[in-house]
């Protein structure tokens, strides 16, 4: 029964705080607090028992061979360690997480691309007192009257004036 | 007015600015170019800014200006008068009520416009910079969007970064679970089996206790037994003479 060296990745909490959702800060909450009780319970059992005195039994016990058949059957005794099922479902969820932020991670560069583009088109238009009507209409879409379907004045639906 | 047309169509020939210049001095405005067969420049040259200069409130500046060099500052006037008198003398130009008319309307508009031309032209420019800074509002306030649109997207990017916080998380936690597991499993197997060799030399040490006890019980038992009811009488006969010695010896005692 050797005891293991525990491999602790240091925990950044402002970070961890940060990258949560709103909705799901009672998970988070609970994850936190879970750590805090298994690091506590960490800290208070000491990483092996301490060792039987087997002189002083033998000395006392009556019955013969009792304490020498407990001697050899505890030191053959070998506790399993408890087997770990779960990291593994925790890195298959990470390689998934990873792989649908990369995802995002490009969208958001298209998003940002297409964001500098606007930027751009609005930051070069002429100044608004040197343009006419037909450059106001060319820089904003939005602005062009439709003479087709409004085909009399003011060629716009009146309740939007 | 068809000074300006004239002087336009002059600069068509030749289009650009320098050619402008050589109208003298006085020419305070660019001359726009119509026509020259080009497509229409864009963006468009900006609307001048004042009206061309009038003299008398009806007669262009340029007018004075083209003259100027070939009769001096009194030639225009001199002109003016001459072709009037000239025109009503020869009666060219008849004098009819329209005359009257004529010369009370112009005068009331020229004064009119001198005297309110600026104010009503101020008020006419501020609601042009009013709508001009309404669509400047607009314009800036899509490009701060946009620009919030950006800096949100540059900060989702840097949280990406720390996702693997949470799964760091998860996997402490089940370490700790299982070495915590572990721990316990081991200090219960040694509780375990201390409690069963202490179990033994405690049922050890209670049954020693209880054999002495039982054999006290016994030895006193018998030797009770064994007292006879002679021996009794002779044995308290004898305890009363010793108490009688003693407590002479006790009367002495104090006495000394």
């Amino acid at each position: 029964m050797a005891g293991r060296k525990l491999a602790l990745k240091t925990i950044d909490w402002v970070a961890f705080g940060e990258i949560i959702p709103r909705n799901q800060k009672t998970i988070a909450n609970s994850l936190k607090s879970w750590n805090e009780i298994l690091t506590s319970r960490l800290a208070t059992l000491p990483e092996a028992p301490p060792a039987i005195d087997w002189a002083y039994y033998k000395a006392n016990v009556a019955k013969a061979g009792l304490v020498d058949d407990f001697e050899k059957k505890f030191n053959a005794l070998k506790i399993p360690v408890p087997e770990d099922k779960f990291t593994a479902l925790v890195d298959a969820e990470e390689k998934d997480d990873v792989k649908s932020c990369a995802e995002f991670l490009s969208l958001s560069k298209t998003r940002i691309e297409e964001y500098e583009r606007q930027l751009e088109k609005l930051r070069n238009i002429i100044p608004f007192d040197q343009m006419t009507i037909d450059d106001l209409n060319e820089a904003f879409p939005e602005t062009k009257l439709d003479n087709t379907k409004y085909p009399y004045w003011p060629h716009q639906p009146i309740e939007s004036l | 007015m068809l000074s300006r047309v004239v002087l336009s169509a002059a600069a068509a020939a030749a289009p650009s600015l320098k050619n402008a210049a050589l109208l003298g001095p006085g020419v305070l405005q660019a001359t726009r170019i119509f026509h020259t067969g080009q497509p229409s420049l864009a963006p468009v040259p900006p609307l001048p800014e004042y009206g061309g200069k009038v003299r008398l409130g009806l007669i262009p500046e340029e007018f004075f200006q083209f003259l100027y060099p070939k009769t001096g500052v009194t030639g225009p006037y001199m002109l003016g008068t001459g072709l009037i008198l000239y025109f009503l003398s020869k009666e060219i130009y008849v004098i009819t009520p329209e005359t009257i008319t004529t010369v009370s309307t112009v005068g009331l508009l020229v004064y009119a416009i001198k005297k309110y031309g600026a104010s009503v032209a101020q008020f006419a420019d501020k609601l042009n910079e009013q709508k001009i800074a309404r669509l400047e509002e607009v314009k800036q306030a899509s490009m701060k969007y946009i620009q919030d649109a950006i800096d949100f997207e540059k900060a989702q990017q840097a949280l990406v970064q720390k996702r693997h916080y949470l799964f760091d998380v998860q996997r402490n936690n089940i370490a700790m679970a299982l070495e915590v597991t572990y721990r316990e499993r081991l200090h219960r197997v040694y509780k375990e089996v201390k409690n069963r060799l202490d179990y033994h030399i405690s049922v050890q040490n209670m049954m020693r206790r209880k054999e002495q006890e039982h054999m006290i019980n016994w030895v006193e038992k018998n030797v009770v037994q064994s007292i006879s009811t002679q021996q009794e009488k002779e044995t308290i006969a004898k305890c009363i003479q010793d108490l009688k010695l003693l407590a002479k010896k006790a009367q002495a005692q104090p006495v000394m």
